[in-house]
């Protein structure tokens, strides 16, 4: 209930058509793609903005300006035959613009929460910035929402990471089983493979939500991980070579 | 749904009044009400229209004793917030009898403002002077007005917005054309907040929405071509930004209710050419001084600045003076002592943090966090420029110190994001540490507010920057409006770093000489902002956009604004303003430095229906809440922003 409260809540009766496909009720509201608004969150100084860049141009500046206000970039990804248009909310992460900065998550379909793995502070605030997205994204309480979790700067020396795949993982286990990927914009592991975990992530909670399967979380998810985690870490475990 | 369950939820209450015998339905009500006696008590109570058979009566029967209505809604003890001192509990005055007035039997009703709450007037049919009163102590008037529109055949006078006329039955049709053109009135002369407002009374109203009459606007708004994700960010943004729009209305004394419109806006004459000047030269600079140093003609120099900026090789002196380190009117003997001890006083201050030991670190969160955040940005500062390129640039240090040292110097506003933005041109120009900290220091005075913990500086902007753009361009606002941006969120980057994201390192430092001077008035770059969004409107027209492409294009502007000429059409636009200086508003004249016309002052006055006396001034409760001091406390609590986005919906 509370997921289909969700999408009346954003689309304005648009995508009520049942029995569709959550790629079919997207596209009604965009003529040609389905359009999903992305939202990417994390301590400021993360890569936030990098990983953005990266994914939608190709492109990485070490010195890119910490972001202020909000900005976004389009980008068309294709999955399984479907191609998506990912709107990529960015926005600045310093507490200061908080009030300015959570009205966009609301409407958004998935969410990147990142850290920098060298950056122990950004992944003990992974969980404050879970908690800041579910209570402006207008999610319902108890049900959950597509995130994904995203470990950036993969490619730092072992001596000056500060966060481990192990507590990463550990930290999902607790949090519903997210999925989970290092990356690292600098060298482009892993980031593109992020927003498509992200996609992916997103059309099966659409997908159980049509089939009602509500509160069977677990099970959905049980599906999939094995196959989800291994990929990450063989991916991880090249890239840091 | 069933219809009685609808109409229970279109009711802010439920409940019966106890004292009529008859079962009769609650249309509607609202707790928390006075009724306004002749006799000098007044008593809070419950307004409702309730309908009995086919006649609808407005009821109102006083608190029960020692029930605080306030604190049983949840939704009204969000709107009473801050001013819960205003609240009378029913205890303090006598029970009042039960009222009830037959609506047949009414000829208008009335909303205006006072400095305690809204009053709703009921003026009767057979005697007009016979009035019925009933404040709305939290100024929620609106609501219950919106809830009567719902139930009762009335439409809006043509002459005064805030009177309606009942309608005494004659032809359905007739009124149901009168109502939906006042209703779609309404539409077009409020903010997108009255239009959401309006399709949730919509939604709650059934009835209506089965009227013939109404189904082709109900279409209209309920299934508009609009990206409702958008609207719903612009939608809380409002909500944020809501308070100052109240700011700006308890500026504008008398016609409270005034919201800058179209309708009102006072027509702008063409705009002048304008040109710019020479920058100021090293001759006229020497000039300006005497033989000891003075400036003694600050203000032609500023006016040069003003016009044409200033020389490059003069920058490094004339911005001490222009960013308050040196006072115009010293001496070259007392600059050179005032530098000495400048200088001496910053490094005092750095080394206080330099001596920081590790374990003093660990214990000081505060301190922490603000040097993470400094260490962070100074990397992702201006680094494309040869000055700050490069690994361990010296200037990159120099910048994080003259950072940190800041949080010493102001450790309660510490290092926001935007601050090193700022930093960075000076240091450039000045390349000595200390110098460059002082100047800061001073740009950090004009500009702090945009740095606010609840950036309620920022916010104060953004709405008068609305203000401004609603008299210099109503067609253009009308726009923002309807496309969700009327927040002007999407000038936001503008504002936090005056510009230094949209232009080359070479035209801010332009740019700001030109803001410095303080010409020609307060807030010129606010004009500024004005100025870019009307070379940008007709693209922005020609693609219909919306909140997000608005957004993006204005982003996108970075690097691409020509300098001269938007200072050209920004003092243009001043000048055209000035021009017409006493048909202006006063909330635009206060934003550029205007006396108002109207100093705030007591209530307003009536024209159509003719208040009795105010008679609570000289109440204790109430003489302390006079709209200055709202205004005040509204900006105080994050709380109360809320509280005012709640009520604005109303409007």
């Amino acid at each position: 209930m509370s997921g289909s409260n969700r999408v009346l809540g954003r689309g304005g009766g648009s995508r009520i058509a049942s029995g569709s496909t959550p790629v079919a009720q997207k596209r009604l509201n965009n003529s040609k793609n389905a359009l999903l608004k992305v939202v990417i969150l994390g301590n400021g100084g993360v890569g936030k903005s990098c990983l953005m860049n990266r994914f939608v141009s190709n492109h990485f500046d070490q010195h890119t300006f910490h972001t202020i206000g909000v900005e976004f970039l389009n980008k068309d990804l294709e999955i399984n035959g479907e191609t998506y248009t990912l709107q990529i909310w960015d926005t600045a992460g310093q507490e200061r613009f908080k009030s300015l900065r959570t009205p966009f998550y609301r409407g958004s379909d998935v969410c990147l929460i990142t850290y920098a793995v060298n950056d122990g502070n950004s992944f003990k605030d992974v969980s404050m910035w879970c908690k800041e997205f579910l209570k402006y994204a207008d999610v319902k309480e108890g049900s959950s929402f597509p995130f994904i979790l995203v470990g950036n700067k993969a490619d730092v020396s072992e001596g000056e990471r500060q966060v481990t795949q192990e507590e990463a993982q550990n930290w999902c286990k607790e949090n519903g089983n997210p999925p989970f990927v290092e990356t690292s914009a600098k060298n482009a592991s892993n980031v593109e493979l992020a927003f498509r975990l992200a996609v992916e992530r997103w059309t099966k909670f659409e997908e159980k939500l049509d089939r009602h399967y509500e509160n069977e979380v677990v099970d959905l998810r049980s599906v999939k991980p094995p196959e989800r985690v291994s990929c990450c870490m063989s991916a991880t475990a090249s890239s840091e070579e | 749904m069933s219809s009685n369950d609808q109409l229970s939820k279109a009711a802010e209450k439920t409940e019966t009044l106890e004292e009529s015998g008859e079962q009769g339905m609650e249309l509607c009500s609202h707790h928390g009400v006075t009724l306004k006696m002749h006799k000098n008590y007044d008593c809070s109570g419950t307004l409702s229209l309730v309908q009995y058979g086919n006649i609808k009566y407005i009821e109102w029967k006083s608190a029960e004793v020692n029930v605080d209505s306030d604190t049983q809604d949840q939704e009204w003890a969000v709107v009473s917030t801050g001013r819960s001192s205003r609240h009378r509990s029913s205890s303090e005055c006598a029970r009042a009898e039960p009222l009830r007035m037959n609506t047949v039997n009414l000829r208008s009703f009335k909303v205006s403002r006072h400095r305690h709450g809204q009053h709703l007037t009921f003026a009767k049919r057979e005697e007009s002077r016979s009035l019925t009163t009933f404040i709305f102590l939290h100024g929620n008037a609106d609501s219950f007005v919106k809830a009567l529109l719902g139930h009762l055949k009335a439409y809006r006078s043509k002459k005064d917005r805030n009177l309606y006329h009942l309608d005494e039955g004659d032809n359905q049709e007739t009124q149901e054309l009168r109502r939906s053109f006042a209703e779609l009135n309404l539409f077009t002369e409020t903010t997108p907040y009255g239009m959401w407002n309006l399709i949730g009374q919509f939604r709650q109203r059934p009835y209506e929405t089965a009227m013939g009459a109404f189904c082709k606007v109900t279409d209209v708004l309920l299934y508009r071509p609009v990206e409702n994700d958008e609207s719903n960010v612009a939608e809380l943004l409002n909500h944020s930004f809501a308070m100052e729009d109240e700011a700006v209305i308890a500026n504008v004394s008398g016609e409270e209710y005034e919201v800058i419109d179209s309708t009102t806006t006072p027509t702008l004459p063409s705009r002048p050419l304008v040109t710019r000047g020479s920058p100021l030269s090293v001759e006229r600079w020497a000039q300006a001084m005497d033989v000891e140093g003075r400036v003694t003609d600050c203000t032609a120099i500023k006016k040069i600045i003003f016009h044409g900026g200033v020389n490059p090789t003069l920058r490094y002196e004339v911005w001490k003076f222009l960013l308050g380190y040196y006072p115009w009117n010293s001496t070259y003997a007392q600059r050179m002592s005032l530098r000495k001890a400048k200088v001496e006083e910053y490094y005092v201050m750095k080394h206080q943090w330099k001596s920081m030991t590790q374990g003093q670190e660990d214990r000081f969160a505060d301190f922490r966090d603000r040097k993470s955040l400094i260490d962070k940005d100074v990397k992702r500062t201006d680094r494309v420029l040869p000055f700050y390129a490069g690994d361990d640039n010296p200037n990159v240090e120099l910048l994080n110190s003259i950072l940190m040292t800041y949080v010493m110097y102001n450790f309660d506003l510490g290092y926001v994001q935007g601050m090193s933005d700022l930093l960075s041109p000076l240091l450039q120009l000045m390349s000595n540490e200390a110098d460059a900290f002082w100047c800061f220091a001073g740009f950090m005075d004009r500009t702090c507010t945009n740095f606010d913990i609840d950036q309620a500086g920022m916010k104060l902007q953004l709405q008068q920057l609305h203000t401004l753009l609603s008299v210099l361009d109503p067609q253009f606002t009308n726009y923002l409006d309807q496309h969700e941006s009327g927040n002007m969120f999407f000038c936001f980057r503008w504002l936090l770093v005056l510009f230094k994201r949209e232009f080359s390192q070479e035209d801010i430092m332009r740019l700001w000489e030109v803001f410095w001077s303080d010409l020609p008035c307060p807030n010129f770059h606010l004009l500024f902002c004005a100025a870019i969004l009307d070379s940008e409107k007709e693209l922005l027209y020609s693609h219909h956009a919306g909140f997000t492409e608005i957004l993006k294009h204005v982003n996108e502007l970075s690097l691409r604004i020509d300098l001269d000429s938007t200072l050209c059409k920004a003092e243009g636009l001043y000048a055209q303003l000035i021009s017409i200086e006493s048909d202006l508003p006063d909330a635009v004249r206060t934003i550029i430095g205007l006396e108002p016309l109207n100093p705030v002052q007591g209530d307003s006055e009536d024209d159509d229906i003719k208040e009795e006396e105010d008679d609570d001034g000289g109440d204790s409760t109430h003489t302390e809440h006079d709209s200055s001091i709202e205004t005040v406390s509204l900006v105080a609590s994050n709380e109360v922003v809320f509280d005012r986005g709640l009520n604005h919906q109303f409007f």
